[in-house]
């Protein structure tokens, strides 16, 4: 044999794939040439090795952890397809807007700021053990009242009605005793102490039975979401969804009331709920669901999954920080803010969900942001917020459309087929097809400003070597865009 | 209907025909029972896939987690033309892929290959092994993952299956979805290319 034996080759014969004489004719080869002996040897070492790739065992993983992650995505996808998707107002926002709201209550209040006006809202929670014993009377609780600090839904106004009409004052209005909520496609939120608020679901009703320091006595049909402060001894709040009633020591949790049935979901802390004739607890990341007319019993209550823990976490009430009824009817306003469709909008960095909706801020400028398709933030522009004033009407910011992203493809894509040089085009793919490799491709991805500037390139998928595709792209690199719709798009090109 | 692949699946038991169509219709439905089944049955299966294909545990977790949410995502569209394993199996191959085509765009700041760590493969460490034959094999086995890293990765994964795995071009088509002939043509520059970088390798 004149010639080196093809490594491969030897392969071949390490899987018997090669007759006889011609495996003897490469060993006749290879004992007198050493580089293909040495080939040989590690191309034997290699193919031995094969057995014991193939039966590696896998690695122990995060078992639990990596099920939690997948029902967690599953069940987001499946809940974004049924429902729009809402964002979780994260806690560092939280902080930028209490930074943001103290600097302006300050300045708004000359530093002197009041106080609140109900009874503090705090302590340690209690255990429930049994149905608990009236709360002992007092003579005149200091009344409670509560503001709206957002509404949201198909108008900005969330098509609240309080007491039967749609008030133009809405977050003027000081919610007490008596007061009964009603929304349509919104939802209203509604804070009534520094760390208490709920949010009104969609057509959902509210009656505020009792609203003082001493009782809370919510009778809500539909679904209400609530996050409330530990109780003093001696406070209580209930919230009466038909034959049931829920008893709260301090807590994030959810009541819905529906036709069939009431469910009591709670995140963090302690419901109880009971009827005429039981009681249960229901407990962090646990779940009720009382059809009417059935008994209640322990064994009702279930374990939420991951992914109603986290719908439960997207539908967290605002709240506004540095709480005070006074302050904040005299020193704040409403930010209405208008979207074509429906999009997610951050006020100063902080995410409130979807738009239209109005949220309450405090006098000053503040920055707007709203989501594109792809969910990222993208600066729509400011408003300047003046101070709460009869008659005014709120300060509006309404958000452009996005413009189409694939309006202009189809003539970028025509522009650059055309605009391709294909002789040196072929001068790149020419070793290769000499070399017999054909029916190869490369799939880029670019974009193109209106300008017709190429804002990037980038070479996503081929077959080619690196040093051909390399060479395809520059030829790609130098296509002339004319100036038109700005696009994004990926070609597959066919060489 | 293709049936399973001829390798080890790694599974922790094997489900009839009958078993899997039941396991399919739970899932469609929702059931959170199924759900978990499904993902206990075939955890190991798509971690030992990935985990060979790819030669490194580097996120190896989040791998399989995207191969699970693929799956039951794509259940409602399986039509059970394939055996479930095998089916599953197609999913990891192109999650392995894309993870290559990621590598190779940015490559990890350091050593990949942590393949064949003891602590990774307790079924040999049960295996008598000097320490010597040990670290050999440790070598051989990085070897053949270097060798692989200088493909493409659409010729690595066909010339993984055919060479280490043992698949034949039919399978190989079903699970990277191409047609033998492109496989055979794939496979055919290779197998040149991979074992011509055996061949140097280490002869500088």
């Amino acid at each position: 044999m004149s010639r080196h034996v093809a490594p491969h080759r030897w392969a071949d014969a390490f899987a018997g794939r090669l007759a006889e004489a011609e495996r003897a004719q490469m060993d006749l080869h290879a004992a007198s040439c050493k580089a293909c002996a040495d080939a040989r040897a590690r191309v034997g070492r290699a193919s031995d090795s094969y057995g014991s790739i193939r039966t590696q065992a896998a690695p122990e993983l995060p078992w639990d952890s990596v099920r939690a992650r997948v029902h967690w995505s599953v069940s987001k996808e499946k809940r974004a397809q049924s429902q729009p998707p809402r964002r979780r107002i994260p806690h560092l926002a939280w902080a930028a807007l209490a930074a943001t709201a103290a600097g302006a209550l300050a300045l708004v209040t000359n530093g002197d700021l009041p106080r609140a006006t109900e009874a503090p809202i705090a302590e340690l929670p209690h255990p429930v053990t049994a149905p608990p014993e009236p709360a002992p009377v007092v003579a005149q609780p200091a009344a409670l009242a509560g503001l709206v600090v957002r509404s949201a839904g198909a108008t900005s106004d969330g098509e609240v009605m309080i007491d039967g009409v749609r008030p133009a004052d809405l977050f003027a209005r000081r919610l007490g005793a008596g007061t009964v909520l009603a929304t349509g496609d919104g939802r209203v939120d509604v804070q009534f102490g520094d760390a208490s608020a709920f949010a009104l679901g969609p057509h959902s009703t509210l009656e505020l039975r009792r609203f003082d320091a001493q009782l809370i006595e919510l009778v809500v049909d539909g679904t209400i979401d609530l996050e409330v402060a530990p109780r003093l001894p001696g406070q209580r709040f209930v919230v009466i969804a038909g034959e049931h009633t829920v008893e709260v020591r301090g807590t994030r949790f959810r009541v819905r009331r529906e036709a069939v049935a009431t469910t009591i979901e709670c995140r963090h802390g302690l419901v109880a709920v009971r009827d005429r004739s039981s009681q249960i607890e229901v407990g962090t990341a646990r779940r009720v669901q009382l059809s009417a007319g059935t008994a209640i019993t322990a064994d009702l209550v279930v374990p939420m999954s991951v992914a109603e823990l986290a719908s439960l976490t997207e539908t967290d009430p605002v709240r506004v920080p540095m709480w005070s009824v006074d302050a904040l009817v005299s020193g704040s306003a409403p930010l209405e803010i208008s979207t074509v469709g429906r999009r997610d909008v951050r006020v100063d960095g902080i995410e409130l969900g979807l738009a239209p909706l109005r949220v309450r801020v405090m006098p000053g400028r503040h920055t707007v942001e709203a989501a594109d398709p792809a969910g990222r933030f993208r600066r729509a522009g400011w408003v300047d917020v003046a101070a709460p004033t009869e008659g005014a009407t709120p300060a509006r910011l309404v958000v452009p459309a996005e413009p189409p992203r694939t309006a202009g493809i189809a003539e970028r894509r025509r522009q650059l087929r055309a605009g391709i040089d294909q002789s040196r085009l072929a001068r790149c793919t020419r070793s290769i097809a000499k070399a017999g490799m054909t029916d190869t491709y490369v799939q880029v991805e670019l974009a193109v400003d209106a300008s017709g500037a190429v804002s990037f390139l980038n070479v996503i998928d081929t077959d080619l070597p690196s040093a051909t595709a390399s060479c395809v792209r520059d030829v790609l690199a130098d296509v002339r865009f004319g100036a038109g719709a700005a696009a994004t798009w990926r070609e597959k090109l066919d060489l | 209907m293709l049936g399973p692949v001829k390798r080890d699946t790694g599974s922790s038991a094997v489900l009839g025909p009958a078993d899997e169509a039941d396991l399919i219709a739970r899932c469609r439905a929702d059931d959170r029972g199924a759900h978990d089944e499904f993902y206990h049955r075939f955890r190991r299966q798509i971690a030992g896939n990935l985990y060979r294909v790819l030669g490194d545990r580097t996120d190896l977790d989040d791998l399989v987690q995207e191969v699970f949410v693929i799956a039951f995502r794509g259940l409602e569209r399986f039509r059970q033309d394939a055996r479930l394993s095998t089916w599953i199996y197609r999913i990891c191959v192109n999650v392995a892929l894309g993870r290559i085509r990621t590598r190779k765009r940015r490559p990890p700041p350091i050593g990949v290959n942590d393949l064949d760590s003891a602590a990774a493969d307790p079924s040999l460490v049960e295996r008598p092994e000097t320490p010597e034959r040990s670290l050999e094999r440790h070598q051989d086995q990085a070897r053949v993952y270097r060798a692989l890293e200088t493909l493409a990765p659409k010729k690595r994964m066909v010339l993984y299956l055919h060479e280490i795995e043992g698949l034949d071009l039919k399978e190989i088509a079903y699970l990277v979805d191409s047609n033998p002939v492109t496989v055979r043509t794939r496979l055919f520059y290779a197998r040149r290319e991979f074992y011509r970088a055996i061949a140097q390798d280490g002869e500088s």
